[in-house]
């Protein structure tokens, strides 16, 4: 057997972006190798009829209605609750379990043992056994009936108490930098202008997805598995649940029509799916496993701690020439997963170093969550910036203006600072009250830049059928996790039709569908724009066929155009031509080809925040937050905005009020539930903006990137730079809580 | 305020709302009565025991009946049963939603006898005799209630997990302020959470649904 090079097509598209705001834009041509069969690629001179615009959500009515059922919604005939038994110590082995007092409870159906005596426990939650009863209550009247035994150890609950963790006084590392390549950003160092030096600090965030994890399952008498799961990752947990019980992964089909929000910490059955399918292979009744919100808050993941501290410099001009990065991360029990990142554009020119370590406690691991490590590393970069700026006398935004070569960045910096404000808002005297305020109130301004990758991949696949009615189906495996997936198809395969949006049903989360991605970082939109709209191209072509076939056309005098056929000369409308199909559907498969060699590689975007601090309180109020935020092209404005200020809020939320207190001797978590752990709310809300500035990117025949990640990278490192401005002195050490807010004015003063 | 609405209580016979307590007062109070024999004391609305001027709850599980959205629902609950378990997993109307169970969140939110209530706070028992209003009964048919449009039109949910009590809530502030103030919006929903981060849509909804009449 060999391997031709598969025939490929050149193809030349306009990339870049329109300059707005008196700002300029970019744009050249590209010449692009376009694989064999795909579509010709949508770029900066395209006109949308569907695609750009603000089409509402598909499946609002479903959820405003309560129609919508999700995994936790779920009631199969004969479904049994479970709970799961978990460790009431940190660290040890399990040396007693008895489940037999609870096998005879009223409505107990089976209770099994997840550890073997002599097994490990690494942290307050660790699962050990699993029951299954009739109603919750009885399960967790049993849970409360089982004896289990253990040896302790004595692993440390906070990271800060590892045996290797940086010595602190004051909140600032004290111990000497790494001798590892130290010559070369030692001598960076001492060639700067001037230098700073900082150490920053965050704290334990939990996803707090509203729907918990977990999955409801049925055992079938074949030996199959159907499940209903809370998910990011329909084919994750197939493949999971399928080694897990030992099935080939052809007998689990995975359902997860609607999700209740996914932050990073959903993509496999984890330990409360596998005992659902065992539980269910027990009983021979269905059994679902959806976790209570302590669980969730302790044993489904979190968002790492970390301290980083930061020597950077700029040279006589105020370029930054030198940058020397440390950090720790606090994953938890695994021990790996707690590197924290910042821009690389802003040392791009530095001489630079990185160094990072994780800490391993006897905590719930850490999962990735929302740009893994980006909005801590971002937390400390910014708070550098803003250093840096005040030793070279610059302002805030003039030094980024002079530090980010990115045009595409430069100009969201001026179109935001226009629409903000900045130079109205940011407080030219910090720490002095703003003329006007009243005394006990310091305002102030800050802002951070946004960054993520383009990361959507080949390897998956979409459905397009069209039916004799006129109607089209959209199908694929993946999830729609609450970014708008379905919309985005729906609106795809409109625009590649040239139909209405209200023709194209969507179905979405179901494993029996072609593959598609997980939902993580920000690749599902990316992924499978392009595989959607390659469907709908390949179904327009069968059509086409068919058209032909039944008029006794030449195929080749039959083509695709605005939503209609043109056959030699004859002009059918989408309707009339789909008359023509016949009871068997139109059926095509779309592939993801690999991405071109395109124009840019990663996305960019920027948050302004302003704050009030009442000093006598020391609680921090955000007023008004704006940001501008690329991600390729923009299939629905109204869908993107939603998802930037989401993430706004959501980093408003871990820059003020997130924060998992911990038990620091008995390991258990003393803030495991929404009355304790404080999630932003809505009196919290500042006025809020987001501008999404569109992008074509020249990536593949569509040009979308993802939106989840960047955003959020930006928001709590633009709040912590706005109380900086406001105070005259930086917290930093999120989330910045009132306490923290009156020592470090304590300390001013 | 809503915990002032619960404790309040009306012309019920049972002022009690917390489980802990009622799971207490279920174990005091008849002992090991059989449910069945409870029964035959017990008044045909409620399932309580009424003896000698002492209301008490008779033990295990007992059928009662619910007024949800304008239909009798017959339910087999114990005590200790939050209203949220009644309608989720013995009624099937699962379009409340539980999240936080600790009346923390507003997910739950639904209204009781016109006042937004959090069912994961409210007893079964206690919501005998009084009109329950959930998601699934606030639109007429096909036709959207001005708050649910609003929802729709605003983009004002995401995973839409917490939108069923987010609706509620809104729902329920628009019968208070027919036009309310930006202020009044965000106190009236200051008991609800959405972790995607819908609230400014939320406000931008509800105050659309003012202009086209929901809070009629």
């Amino acid at each position: 057997m060999s391997f031709r090079r598969p025939p490929r097509d050149e193809h030349t598209m306009k990339v870049g972006f329109v300059g707005r705001g008196g700002s300029p834009g970019v744009s050249r041509q590209v010449t692009v190798d376009v694989p064999a069969g795909d579509l010709t690629p949508w770029d900066l001179d395209t006109k949308f009829k569907t695609v750009g615009g603000r089409t509402d959500r598909l499946d609002a009515v479903a959820k405003v209605t309560g129609r919508a059922k999700y995994a936790e919604d779920m009631r199969p005939a004969g479904m049994l609750y479970g709970v799961l038994v978990r460790a009431t110590i940190p660290d040890g082995r399990l040396e007693g379990l008895d489940l037999d007092a609870v096998r005879g409870m009223p409505g107990v159906r089976a209770a099994i043992p997840l550890k073997d005596l002599g097994n490990r426990v690494r942290w307050v939650g660790d699962p050990v056994a699993a029951i299954a009863a009739d109603t919750l209550d009885q399960a967790y009247d049993a849970l409360a009936r089982v004896k289990a035994e253990y040896t302790e150890g004595d692993a440390p609950i906070d990271f800060r108490d590892h045996e290797n963790a940086p010595a602190l006084r004051d909140g600032v590392v004290d111990e000497p930098w790494p001798s590892q390549d130290a010559a070369k950003i030692e001598q960076a160092l001492a060639d700067c202008e001037r230098t700073a030096e900082g150490t920053w600090i965050c704290e334990v965030q939990t996803h707090s997805s509203l729907e918990p994890h977990g999955l409801v399952a049925h055992f079938q008498e074949d030996d199959s598995l159907e499940v209903w799961a809370s998910t990011q990752a329909v084919f994750g947990v197939q493949s999971g649940l399928a080694r897990a019980m030992g099935l080939q992964p052809a007998k689990v089909r995975v359902h997860a029509e609607f999700v209740g929000g996914g932050f990073g910490s959903k993509f496999g059955p984890d330990a409360e799916g596998v005992a659902a399918a065992r539980l269910s292979k027990e009983t021979g009744r269905p059994v679902r496993v959806l976790l209570s919100r302590f669980e969730e808050h302790t044993c489904a993941g979190n968002r790492p701690s970390a301290i980083m501290r930061i020597r950077a410099g700029v040279d006589a001009d105020g370029k930054i020439t030198a940058w020397d990065y440390q950090s720790w991360g606090g994953p938890g029990y695994a021990g790996r997963g707690g590197g924290t990142r910042g821009v690389p554009q802003w040392t791009h020119a530095a001489v630079t170093r990185n160094s990072q370590s994780d800490l391993a406690t006897a905590t719930d691991a850490g999962r990735s969550m929302r740009a893994p490590g980006w909005p801590q590393g971002n937390f400390a970069t910014e708070g550098m910036l803003e250093a840096l700026a005040s030793e070279a006398g610059m302002d805030s935004l003039a030094f980024r203006l002079l530090n980010d070569p990115d045009p595409l960045r430069q100009m969201e910096w001026r179109i935001g600072a226009e629409r903000f404000g900045w130079a109205d808002r940011v407080n030219p005297t910090p720490g002095k009250p703003r003329e006007g305020d009243a005394p006990r109130i310091l305002r102030g301004a800050g802002l951070a830049a946004a960054f993520w990758g383009q990361m959507g991949r080949p390897g998956n696949g979409a459905t397009c059928r069209i039916h004799q009615d006129g109607t089209v189906e959209a199908r694929s495996g993946a999830q729609d996790i609450g970014t708008g997936m379905k919309t985005l198809m729906a609106m795809l395969t409109a625009e590649e039709l040239g139909i209405e949006v209200a023709a194209v049903k969507v179905t979405m989360g179901d494993s029996n569908d072609p593959v598609g991605p997980g939902s993580g970082g920000s690749t599902t939109t990316p992924s499978l724009a392009p595989t959607v709209r390659h469907a709908a191209g390949l179904a327009a072509r069968q059509l086409c066929e068919r058209v032909a076939d039944a008029l006794g056309v030449a195929p080749e005098k039959v083509t695709y155009r605005d939503g209609g056929i043109d056959a030699d000369g004859k002009r059918l409308s989408f309707r009339e031509a789909c008359r023509h199909v016949g009871p068997n559907p139109i059926e095509a498969t779309g592939q993801r080809q690999r991405n071109y060699e395109g124009y840019a590689e990663h996305i960019c975007g920027c948050q302004f925040a302003e704050v009030e601090v009442d000093t006598h309180t020391g609680v921090v109020r955000v007023t008004k937050m704006l940001a501008v935020q690329d991600c390729g092209l923009v299939l629905n404005e109204k869908l993107a905005e939603s998802q930037v200020i989401g993430a706004m809020i959501q980093g408003l939320s871990y820059a003020l009020h997130e924060q998992r207190v911990m038990d620091r001797e008995v390991g258990r978590m003393l803030n495991g539930d929404f009355l304790h752990y404080k999630v932003a709310g809505p009196a919290d809300m500042p006025e809020l903006e987001a501008i999404m500035q569109p992008v074509a990117n020249g990536m593949n025949n569509v040009g979308a990137a993802g939106l989840g990640e960047a955003p959020a990278v930006a928001a709590p490192a633009a709040i912590a730079n706005a109380v900086a401005n406001a105070l005259g002195v930086p917290v930093r050490h999120l989330p910045i809580t009132p306490d923290k807010v009156l020592a470090a004015l304590a300390k001013r003063r | 305020m809503r915990d002032r609405d619960l404790r309040e209580g009306g012309s019920r016979p049972s002022g009690f709302s917390r489980r802990s307590f009622l799971k207490g007062a279920s174990v005091a109070a008849v002992g090991t009565g059989l449910a069945t024999e409870a029964l035959a004391d017990a008044a045909p609305t409620d399932g309580l025991i009424r003896e000698d001027g002492v209301t008490t709850v008779p033990k295990g599980a007992l059928e009662i009946t619910l007024r949800v959205n304008g239909e009798d629902v017959a339910v087999t609950v114990e005590p200790r049963t939050t209203l949220l378990d009644a309608l989720r997993d013995r009624a099937g109307l699962t379009g409340t939603k539980k999240v936080c169970d600790r009346g923390a969140c507003g997910a739950c939110t639904l209204l009781l006898d016109g006042k937004p209530a959090n069912s994961c706070l409210t007893l079964a028992w206690d919501a005998v005799g009084r009109e329950i209003t959930t998601i699934e009964g606030l639109a007429d048919g096909e036709n959207l209630h001005p708050v649910q449009q609003a929802f729709v039109e605003c983009d004002a949910l995401q995973c839409g997990f917490c939108t069923p009590g987010m609706v509620m809530s809104s729902v329920a502030c628009l019968q208070k302020h027919a036009t309310p103030t930006p202020e009044q919006i965000r106190h009236e929903l200051s008991g609800n959470i959405c972790r995607c981060g819908t609230y400014g849509r939320v406000f931008e909804a509800v105050a659309n649904a003012a202009k086209n009449g929901g809070g009629r």
